[in-house]
């Protein structure tokens, strides 16, 4: 009886939640946004260095947000790599040693880290960026993992911290040097657009799939206790 | 000048992170006290600069907000980011004493608490709506980081409880900024608010703005959604548990606050207000009692935030249809209430952390005795109380005497039993604690001395928030000057 109360509660709240969402999406539908964004950008898109508004916001307009959400991917990342208390975050165990995969992974790594630097170009000017290559790398990272081929900076090292750091550390040199110029933090130089929205957009790729890498292989494994202050531990 | 205190502000807290991330816990150290001192030198700056010439719109990129985004350097913006400074300079502090170097996974606290600086400031100073959910973003992982910092069983439990808590509230928010981005086409607030004001507000606004602060609302552990907070902020590390009570949990209250303030005028209404009032107000009656309940001395401090918090939701009803003199006094009582809640809460998690290294028990009844072995701890515990309990001189008392004035101005008469009610409640778990400590032990004896650093930094916390209510003047002067909205 209280379960049946539960359960209708909940598919009421539900429902309720709904309704008032289509409602609002109904009532917005109708109308015309006061402000016309889209057009916007594509007025200014010529001095943004790239031929692809979603790069354009992501990198240029709004780059601020984006640096800020790769902060976000490496405190993910720290707070993986904390809770693995192993030297090596290579577990043989989990090693296989299927020969099907093996030879399909011979054909696959390198077809997709192919695609994962032609998403990195084409963002340019199509759908595809660093977000979108740095999945693909990390994928075929996986992939080699799953193969069991031996992948020694993926201990908990300082390469690995390098390597989870240098995309960001980049986008924030490149930020602080144009406030060092004299614009505001995050300006580009005009001429330098394009080549500086290739370079951090590189080095993010590199940085994306580290970051997808390392949460993939760092689980919690094992004895090391951190008890509660004022527990014995 | 200006603008090379904005970069200092906004590069110092990321880069350092980046720069401890690769070092070790004791290297991370020092080079953390360096930045302490340069991001608390920037914050001094900065406020010193708007205290004289006034707030002004920082354009990151150089573009203009809808394209870009803007940053909102305002007086009551400065005020956090220089109470964000001190708070996080102390735990910071305490932090590099407190923990064991020894134990190879507190090499991340360093950068986890860099990053937690840097999203709290981008909150601070955000004026576009998307910006502020990426900040919340940055806070909330880096917060749930720093509790799962070991990765022991029950801190793993309550942190996983605090992200699912803490994305939830982050996906109603976010729901509701695309509604509204949907209506209006910009994410900038001062836009939104500018096409609210100039007349055609279409009914049906409201579910956004609902959706919003109901994620919020849920970030920010407001009755009866607090479940998440006393697990989290009972089992953190001490310098991480006070980052939590004191600066993070307010984070997404200050969102809230500043949408309120400008679309709830029109989107909002009185029922809604006082429904949101109605549950601050049980959040300090049932926090306080909990407090009152708890067997660890953690977990009393952390219900007592969960208690503290629920004044701060008197913000909506008391500004909410009153006339502009009385919403700048509840809006003045809250900031109050914020800053010397902030300053006490962190002195009381620092100093429960000490007791707690010194008796080598959790547990209330424990520190029978303690009182004769480290009076200035228990001291600053007790001094920060006084705050909390809203007895003149201190912060907390200004705090209150605003809101009750407001309340009787407005005619919310009924506000006064909560405010009267949560300072007795919250004299009662204080004297608790306090009651246990005087108790004499027969046997024991073994107390560990804890270093004196560790015990002089809560102390300067609790004494700025006994002082709070003498200055409270030149702060609230400062956090309400008019904003002329000149870019730089």
């Amino acid at each position: 009886m209280r379960r049946f109360f539960g359960v209708t509660v909940l598919a009421a709240v539900c429902l309720a939640f709904a309704g008032a969402l289509m409602i609002t999406v109904w009532h917005i539908s109708g109308t015309q946004a006061p402000v016309d964004l889209p057009g916007l950008l594509v007025e200014n898109l010529e001095a943004s260095g790239v031929e692809h508004p979603i790069t354009a916001v992501l990198l240029n307009f709004r780059s601020y947000d984006t640096l800020l959400e790769i902060g976000v991917l490496v405190i993910a990342g720290i707070a993986g790599i904390s809770m693995a208390k192993t030297t090596s975050l290579e577990d043989p165990l989990l090693r296989t040693s299927d020969s099907l995969l093996y030879a399909l992974q011979r054909w696959f790594v390198p077809l997709m880290l192919v695609l994962a630097g032609y998403l990195l170009w084409a963002g340019s000017d199509r759908p595809g960026g660093a977000f979108q290559a740095g999945a693909v790398l990390a994928a075929s990272g996986v992939m080699m993992r799953l193969g069991g081929i031996p992948m020694e900076f993926l201990r908990p090292g300082v390469l690995l911290r390098l390597g989870l750091a240098l995309g960001f550390s980049v986008f924030l040199l490149v930020a602080v040097a144009s406030a060092l110029a004299g614009d505001a933090f995050l300006a580009y130089p005009e001429a330098f657009n394009k080549p500086l929205i290739l370079v951090i957009e590189t080095v993010l790729t590199f940085s994306i799939a580290m970051v997808l890498l390392a949460l993939f292989v760092s689980a919690p494994v094992n004895g090391a206790e951190e008890p509660e202050e004022g527990e014995r531990g | 000048m200006t603008l090379w205190l904005m970069a200092g502000l906004l590069f110092t807290p990321l880069a350092w992170a980046v720069l401890t991330l690769l070092l070790d816990f004791s290297k991370g150290r020092v080079v953390t006290w360096l930045g302490i001192l340069v991001q608390v030198l920037v914050s001094l700056g900065l406020w010193a600069a708007v205290a004289s010439d006034g707030g002004f719109l920082y354009l990151l990129g150089g573009w203009q907000a809808p394209l870009g985004i803007e940053l909102r350097v305002d007086g009551l913006a400065v005020t956090f980011v220089l109470l964000t400074a001190l708070v996080a300079a102390a735990c910071g502090w305490h932090a590099s004493i407190y923990l064991d170097p020894g134990k190879p996974w507190h090499r991340y606290f360093w950068p986890l608490f860099w990053f937690l600086w840097a999203g709290l400031n981008a909150v601070w100073l955000g004026g576009d709506l998307f910006n502020l959910y990426v900040g919340l973003e940055l806070i909330s992982l880096a917060a749930v980081g720093l509790v799962a910092l070991g990765g022991q069983a029950d801190a793993l439990r309550a942190a996983i409880r605090y992200l699912m808590a803490a994305l939830l509230g982050s996906l109603a928010y976010l729901l509701g900024v695309a509604l509204i981005y949907g209506q209006f086409g910009t994410l900038s607030l001062a836009g939104v608010t500018e096409l609210i004001n100039s007349g055609d507000v279409q009914s049906g606004l409201t579910f956004p703005l609902i959706l919003m602060l109901l994620g919020l609302a849920l970030k920010t552990a407001l009755f009866p959604m607090h479940g998440w907070l006393p697990p989290a902020h009972g089992i953190a590390k001490s310098p991480v548990s006070a980052l939590l009570s004191a600066l993070v949990v307010k984070a997404s209250f200050y969102i809230a606050a500043r949408l309120w303030l400008d679309l709830g005028g029109d989107l909002g209404g009185y029922a809604l207000a006082q429904l949101i009032g109605v549950l601050g107000s049980l959040a300090v009656i049932w926090g306080s009692w909990l407090a009152f309940r708890q067997a660890k001395l953690k977990q009393v401090v952390a219900y007592s935030s969960v208690a503290q918090i629920g004044y701060l939701f008197l913000l909506f009803p008391l500004t909410w249809g009153v006339t502009d003199a009385i919403s700048q006094q509840a809006q003045q009582g809250i900031t109050l209430q914020v800053v010397s809640h902030a300053l006490a809460k962190a002195a009381m998690f620092l100093a429960a952390g000490n007791l707690i290294m010194s008796v080598g028990s959790n547990r209330v009844d424990a520190l029978a005795g303690v009182s004769r072995f480290l009076p200035f701890s228990l001291f600053s515990f007790g001094l920060a109380g006084v705050s909390l309990m809203g007895l003149p001189p201190t912060g907390g008392f200004a705090a209150k005497w605003l809101l009750l004035q407001a309340s009787l101005a407005s005619g919310q008469w009924w506000w006064l039993g909560v405010l009267l009610a949560g300072g007795l409640l919250s004299a009662a778990y204080v004297f608790r604690v306090y009651r246990a400590s005087f108790i004499e032990a027969t046997d024991t004896d073994q107390f560990y001395h804890p270093s004196r650093s560790l015990e002089v930094i809560p102390m300067i916390l609790a004494l700025m928030s006994l002082g709070l209510g003498l200055v409270a003047e030149p702060v609230l002067s400062v956090m309400s000057l008019p904003f002329e909205g000149a870019s730089q």
